[in-house]
């Protein structure tokens, strides 16, 4: 009378178990769930009463209790069907429960009785402990990117009862048909020009420095942007699975094999607070910046989007990882991505003050709103200027992405056995010691200290940004040539910008 | 500090303002406004009777302007300029920070838009650090733009800045010159007619650009649009019956349009500080220029400069041009920006040939 199943639910950006009760018993005949459901678990009823009946299964006209054990917290998602549909027969003793005990149970019913594909069984397998994972056939080499030879594929309710109870051995599911998602990352080589963009760009891969591109429409901001992923060092399994399972959580399509290319958000700049830093009911989905995690976070027109995003942001870039907290739950996601942001230098957007038609004001309020706490947690602040003729003619092919990838490459791999972090997250006290400075490159410091163009805060972003600049050209003391490059690449928008 | 408390009254006007200055010693005048008394005419009863609720306003004016260092003039009293006193329309009551006398010195105006170009900028610097070596006291407005570009030239050369703003003198507008505010006090002189704690209003600069024309000797403008702030203060020197010069900009620059104008006008144009010696009918001493008190360029820097002479250019162009890497162009650029010889505003970098 009595059946308690092993399943999954959604939680924040990863999957978290459940256990489903079962009860019948006496008493007016009628169907509950309790556990905190929401709308598709209450839904699930209706789902699994006739998709059993479907299946030439009895539908007990007794009192049946659903409990989604954890009471805690609030359970989402139509995944739970199978497991309510399984405990059903259980607690009929259609099903001996020894052997879906060795089981945890996770797909959505159809009517009647098929097993339809889910939504984010990646994370949701991944939840179960240890034991092997029933879901839809359609979704198994899904689930096995979670939990591999674990995952057992059915395509209905009628073929699982066939197997649970009779001993019949699980199909063979398909083969994978290896539709790699097309990798197509831009390469650097298309970009002309732009210099000192590239190597911000550079700089910004190999010290996982967050990084401010200020320039007109049409310099190609956002195409050095798109290029940022191809320059970061391709995801370890661990990380690419972990990204597998936080696009699986949102409700996207995940790729067999999962991608080991690093992601790339780039949401629009009418995105809301919640779907950039996660929540939202009933399961707290995970947002863009948790989706950038080991990637890169695009914002386009920075000063466009809504300042309560912008400081959203801070929090999550400075610990990299977000605490989503409701009422009903909280959830811990994963950020940790580089931040490349673009913006036009003011709003008119002509490159040279001589042009600017903007007074005085209208500047210093478009630059309000990008300025403050969170412009100084760009480590890299450059002007990018439409290319030239000259450099749109020029003949000499530019670097190619795999090229700088390989000194990227290098450099991070210098700055993790120096210091076990990439350099951007040196800590100050110890930033002595691992970034030295000559003599020359102290005094390049000094001066920009004393007449006000550097702030304490500031100074050991530069040191930071100059670590990496050095770390890239191989040199162990950061010298002088480094500490001016690194200053080079903090001159857009600085705080006297547009006042002069 | 009577005269100050007269100042401060409120719905005080210019006129009322001068007319009670007019009528006798402040400090008399004050304590019969305070009684109850219409000591001039013309003046609506709800004025008087909210002047005559300011009992405290002398005693609250002297201790702000005890706090921020400002000591307090009127037409009338000893310690009034004497630049002044004949002026079209002088100032009632003056607040100063800062030593009257430099008021002695010959005084060159240097003026223009907020707006400037980096050119501008840089020349109005230029103007007012020689204009200082050879003796000269700049007179601007610490606006932002051209105005404050002159005062830091003449910091640099040690000359005497003389401020005229049409704030409180404890009040910085705009906020981010509040270093020059100080040093212009200490090293020169800081001006204004409007008593400790009064807010930069727009009805008061044109007011302002008066007391500014009246104590320039001869008026330069840098870089003004047509119709410019800067061009008040041009018709205030022009009743006054002083020089005013302008700099000639290119004809591309929207900010130029008005400097530009003044020249078709017939106005000297300003290439150089003997243009202004020579207009002050002073004895061009020759070569007064400071001397650059920069650190020479030195290898490739001199190439890259000589690249950037002409026209502003980008990293890109330069190293197309110069045949360095992007990293060794950022670093020498990056030397030539702190040595002072090369500026770069939104990716452009432009030269700053003395």
């Amino acid at each position: 009378m009595y059946a308690a199943i092993k399943s999954a639910t959604h939680h924040g950006a990863f999957g978290a178990p459940v256990v489903v009760e079962i009860h019948i018993g006496n008493g007016l005949p009628g169907f509950t769930v309790v556990g905190q459901p929401d709308e598709a678990c209450r839904e699930s009823r209706d789902r699994v009463r006739a998709a059993l009946l479907c299946s030439g299964h009895e539908w007990p006209n007794r009192r049946i209790t659903v409990n989604l054990a954890g009471v805690g917290e609030r359970k989402g998602g139509s995944a739970v069907d199978l497991a309510i549909a399984v405990g059903v027969l259980v607690a009929q003793g259609v099903v001996p429960p020894e052997t879906t005990d060795r089981f945890a149970f996770i797909g959505e019913l159809g009517l009647d009785g098929s097993l339809r594909s889910t939504q984010g069984i990646a994370p949701l397998a991944h939840a179960t402990d240890g034991t092997s994972v029933v879901v839809p056939m359609s979704n198994i080499h899904e689930a096995r990117l979670a939990v591999a030879d674990r995952a057992r594929g059915v395509e209905s309710l009628a073929q699982l009862v066939e197997i649970m109870k009779d001993g019949v051995p699980f199909p063979d599911p398909p083969t994978a048909s290896s539709v790699l998602a097309h990798e197509l990352v831009p390469d650097l080589s298309d970009v002309r020009g732009q210099g000192p963009a590239r190597l911000a760009l550079e700089v910004a891969a190999a010290g996982h420095h967050h990084m401010l591109m200020v320039g007109p429409p049409g310099s190609g901001k956002s195409m050095l942007a798109r290029r940022l992923p191809g320059l970061l060092p391709r995801l370890d399994p661990a990380s690419a699975l972990e990204c597998a399972l936080i696009l699986g959580a949102a409700g996207f399509p995940v790729s067999v094999p999962p991608s080991s290319l690093p992601p790339f958000r780039a949401p629009h700049h009418s995105a809301t607070l919640v779907s950039v830093v996660g929540g939202g009911a009933p399961n707290l989905r995970p947002g863009e910046i948790t989706l950038a995690h080991n990637g890169v976070l695009f914002l386009d027109e920075l000063s466009e989007f809504a300042p309560t995003v912008l400081d959203g942001l801070r929090q999550p870039l400075e610990e990299r990882v977000v605490h989503i907290a409701r009422a009903r739950m909280a959830a811990t996601m994963p950020s940790d991505f580089v931040l490349v942001a673009a913006t036009n230098p003011c709003p008119c957007s002509d490159e040279r003050i001589s042009g600017c038609t903007c007074t005085p004001q209208q500047r210093m309020r478009f630059l309000r709103r990008v300025s403050g706490p969170l412009l100084d947690r760009f480590d890299i602040r450059v002007s990018v200027t439409r290319p030239g003729t000259q450099e749109l003619m020029n003949e000499t092919p530019a670097e190619t992405s795999a090229a700088v990838a390989a000194r990227v490459a290098r450099a991070r791999e210098t700055a993790l056995q120096r210091q076990g972090v990439l350099n951007s997250a040196i800590a100050a006290s110890v930033i002595d010691d691992v970034a030295p400075l000559t003599e020359a490159a102290r005094s390049v410091l000094v001066r920009q200290l004393e007449n006000g163009a550097l702030t304490a805060r500031g100074y050991h972003r530069v040191r930071r940004v100059a670590r990496t600049v050095a770390d890239l050209r191989g040199a162990g003391t950061v010298d002088a040539d480094h500490v001016l490059c690194a200053l080079g690449m903090r001159r857009a928008i600085d705080a006297r910008m547009g006042l002069q | 500090m009577s005269a100050a408390a007269l100042a401060a009254l409120p719905l005080q006007t210019l006129s009322r303002l001068r007319r009670l200055v007019g009528s006798g010693d402040p400090e008399d005048t004050f304590a019969r406004i305070i009684g109850g008394e219409r000591v001039i005419e013309g003046v609506d009863d709800a004025v008087w009777r909210a002047w005559q609720t300011c009992g405290g306003l002398d005693r609250i004016m002297a201790e702000r302007c005890g706090d921020s260092g400002i000591s307090v003039t009127w037409w009338g009293a000893d310690s009034y300029p004497a630049e002044l006193v004949e002026d079209l329309q002088p100032p009632p009551v003056l607040f100063c920070r800062g030593d009257l006398s430099v008021l002695r010195a010959r005084r060159v105006g240097i003026i223009g838009t907020r707006t400037a170009t980096l050119a501008g900028r840089n020349f109005a610097r230029r103007l007012g650090r020689d204009l200082s070596v050879s003796g000269h006291a700049i007179v601007s407005g610490l606006a932002r733009g051209i105005d404050i570009h002159a005062h830091r030239g003449a910091i640099e050369a040690g000359g005497t800045p003389i401020g005229v703003v049409a704030c409180g003198l404890d009040v910085v507008y705009p906020p981010e010159h509040a270093r020059e505010w100080e040093e212009v006090a200490d090293t020169g002189l800081l001006l204004s007619e409007e008593p400790p704690g009064a807010p930069p209003e727009i009805h008061k600069f044109p007011q302002c650009n008066r007391i500014l024309a009246a104590l320039s000797e001869v008026l330069v403008v840098v870089e003004s649009r047509h119709r410019g702030g800067s061009m008040s203060t041009v018709r205030e020197s022009m009743k006054r019956g002083r020089t005013v010069m302008a700099v000639p900009g290119s004809p591309h620059v929207a900010v130029c349009d008005g400097t530009n104008g003044l020249l078709k006008d017939g106005c000297a144009p300003v290439t150089a500080a003997e243009d202004v010696e020579t207009a002050l009918s002073l004895e061009s001493r020759g070569s007064v220029s400071a001397p650059d008190p920069r650190v020479r360029p030195e290898g490739t820097e001199t190439t890259v400069l000589r690249a950037l002479a002409g026209r502003p250019r980008t990293v890109d162009e330069l190293v197309l041009s110069c045949g360095l890497s992007v990293f060794d162009a950022g670093v020498v650029l990056g030397r030539l920006e702190m040595k002072g010889w090369a500026a770069e505003s939104n990716g452009w970098w432009e030269a700053l040939m003395h």
